[in-house]
């Protein structure tokens, strides 16, 4: 498939502040793209110079190979969704939908046909007359989407739009969401700070902080694979635990060496970025050896139980299904033994970002 | 029932209830607003007595039942004078509502705090200066005296001074210029209801700056514009000081008409009645705006 947009050196200065730094960006034609990062992280901001309501201070965004950097935003013909939805207040549902189709000719019956098309594919086929006051959230939801998508946009962008649904909605509408971009095979860019949400709907992930990409790539890649702690802490890892390179280049941790090896310079400070499911419980002491330390809390959640185990200042966080046979056992003060999987495990040098 | 006497009559439930004599905060808020209603009750009775004058038999006291005086109001030296000021009213707010759009717009969208700050002074200033330094600044500028005329005159480009002042223009320019603030504020703060978001999202799906001006922003003002329409209307329809310095007497809006029927003529009983007049007009823009905000808050469905 072929390059969609190429973000080339973009960055933008908000007078002393810098809110990015030299993006470069490749989004691939029909490609579900997430920008993911904390907030001021810039990715609002990049989408916002995508859409033309921002101007880059240098750079260059290609669009099929033509720069589109000085395209005023009604010239751009692309599909935006904003956090807030932006849907008109004194237009109806349709008249919202059909707002971009008198710019493009589309009128009369034509234009009605159109507006109840998409009101099919939102499955809303009723609610053409309501005022938009009148929707419940998910609704609004769903007609802001259809009103960007009703004007075949060459590139569908949204910012942060499920944000303000409750959870569960959320997650039916990621499901919608995704499966309406296939349908539509419209190039979209997605702006959001929830990894599950990015995760969920993402072709390419890429992950930003302080106005810079960090890492970009599939989600299952970026997941099991991330680069820098900030990464893998952001993608949901849940223990960032300090640990150090020993002289037979093993990773040791509470002062115990661990299953993993390391590179780098005996004496090196490192960090261990393990997710909760990937850490193993077992009796101490343990006969390999291996770092140890004591159960703090245990809560059992059901299919999985939490627990936190503690060694000095440091707490580990550790999912176990419920069906472990420690947990038969296990009590609170109790010390025990901590494997890694090492799988969902990746040590950094403590000073890459 | 009204709010007052709901009040009243959940306080005595709440009374026999309890059998402690306990102020509800409503009623409490009532006794706050006593020193208000006090102070606009001298005005209502003042009104009363207008009306009860301007059906009296007599010119000069108050003495039997007639509307002679309203009949005497048929004569073309009134109505003229009726037309002129509905005209001038009517002008002023089209013309005040065309310069305060913008003003407004561009005071609450500029981002910088303390530019925002000093226009709003700009626009609020002519508020704070009296109605008659703000007319004397217009004929030192614009009299025949004035600085633009002895500039002319001294260039040579006219001979004699232009009469820019002492007609309906002069007073038309003296009642824009003194109501623009009035018109400002309230569309400040309709303003603020036009998300940003939506004139990008407008501008997003194809829309020029001009198209989503007319589209949303507009329509989005409307309440904002009926208010303030309504508010300058009635300001300037019964100015007085504006039009007896920057007309000179010969644009003779109703407020001098009324002024010159009992200061020269003695006839009260037709300057009340004149009064009611005005007073009739103005409430019935007022009405009209009211109730065509009512239906577009309907359209909103909010």
């Amino acid at each position: 498939m072929g390059i969609d947009l190429r973000i080339a050196g973009v960055s933008k200065h908000f007078g002393e502040f810098q809110a990015l730094k030299g993006i470069d960006l490749d989004i691939e034609q029909g490609s579900f793209v997430c920008l993911l990062g904390p907030s001021g992280c810039g990715k609002t901001t990049l989408l916002r110079i995508i859409a033309g309501f921002e101007r880059a201070s240098a750079g260059q965004l290609l669009l099929n190979g033509s720069d589109i950097s000085a395209v005023p935003p009604h010239k751009r013909d692309f599909g935006m969704v904003f956090q807030s939805l932006a849907l008109f207040p004194h237009m109806s549902v349709a008249e919202n939908i059909a707002y971009g189709l008198k710019f493009r000719g589309v009128t009369g019956v034509k234009r009605d046909d159109r507006v109840a098309e998409l009101l099919d594919v939102i499955s809303l086929p009723a609610i053409a007359d309501r005022p938009v006051s009148s929707l419940s959230g998910g609704q609004r939801q769903r007609v802001a989407i259809a009103r960007a998508l009703a004007v075949q946009p060459r590139l569908f962008l949204l910012d942060e739009p499920l944000s303000a649904l409750d959870a569960q909605l959320r997650d039916a509408m990621q499901i919608e969401l995704r499966q309406l971009q296939q349908q539509f095979g419209v190039t979209t860019i997605l702006v959001t700070h929830d990894q599950t949400e990015a995760m969920m709907l993402a072709d390419k992930l890429v992950v930003m902080k302080g106005g810079e990409v960090c890492q970009q790539g599939a989600p299952q890649e970026i997941y099991s694979q991330p680069a820098t702690a900030f990464t893998a802490q952001f993608l949901g890892a849940s223990n960032i635990l300090d640990a150090i390179a020993s002289d037979q280049g093993i990773v040791q941790l509470f002062g115990a060496d661990t299953v993993f090896s390391t590179e780098e310079a005996p004496g090196t400070a490192l960090k261990l970025s393990v997710r909760a499911e990937n850490v193993i419980l077992d009796r101490a002491p343990h006969p390999s050896g291996g770092p140890c330390a004591e159960v703090e809390f245990i809560r059992n959640l059901g299919a999985s139980t939490e627990i936190l185990v503690k060694n000095g200042a440091t707490t580990v966080r550790v999912r176990l299904s419920s069906r472990d046979s420690i947990l038969r056992t296990l009590a609170i003060g109790e010390r025990v033994a901590l494997q890694f999987d090492p799988e969902g495990c990746v040590v950094f040098r403590a000073d890459a970002d | 029932m009204p709010a007052h006497e709901q009040t009243l009559q959940s306080l005595m439930r709440h009374q026999s209830a309890a059998r402690v004599r306990r102020w509800r905060p409503d009623s409490a808020l009532w006794l706050l607003c006593l020193p208000a209603l006090l102070i606009i009750t001298p005005f209502l009775v003042a009104c009363l007595y207008m009306l009860r004058f301007s059906v009296s038999a007599d010119t000069g006291s108050i003495n039997g039942f007639s509307l002679q005086a309203y009949a005497e109001l048929a004569q073309p030296y009134f109505l003229r004078s009726l037309w002129l000021t509905l005209k001038l009213a009517a002008s002023s707010t089209v013309i005040v509502l065309m310069l305060a759009v913008p003003l407004a717009m561009v005071i609450v969208t500029t981002r910088s705090a303390s530019w925002r700050r000093l226009m709003t002074v700009v626009v609020l200033l002519p508020m704070i200066l009296n109605l008659l330094i703000q007319s004397y600044g217009w004929i030192l500028l614009l009299g025949p005296a004035g600085v633009i005329n002895t500039t002319l005159l001294q260039l040579g480009m006219v001979e004699r001074p232009l009469i820019l002042l002492f007609n309906e223009k002069g007073v038309l320019l003296g009642l824009v210029q003194t109501s623009l603030p009035l018109a400002v504020f309230p569309l400040m703060s309709s303003m603020r209801a036009v998300s940003q978001e939506y004139l990008e999202a407008a501008s997003g799906l194809g829309a020029s700056h001009w198209r989503s001006f007319v589209d949303i922003t507009l329509p989005l003002l409307k309440p904002g514009l009926i208010g303030a329409g309504s508010i300058v209307f009635a300001f300037n329809a019964s100015a007085f000081a504006v039009p007896l310095l920057l007309g000179g007497r010969r644009v003779r809006m109703l407020g001098l008409a009324i002024r010159d029927m009992i200061s020269p003529l003695f006839n009260w009983s037709g300057a009340a009645a004149g009064g009611m007049v005005l007073i009739l007009i103005i409430t019935l823009v007022l009405v009209l705006s009211t109730w065509l905000v009512s239906r577009s808050d309907v359209r909103g469905g909010s």
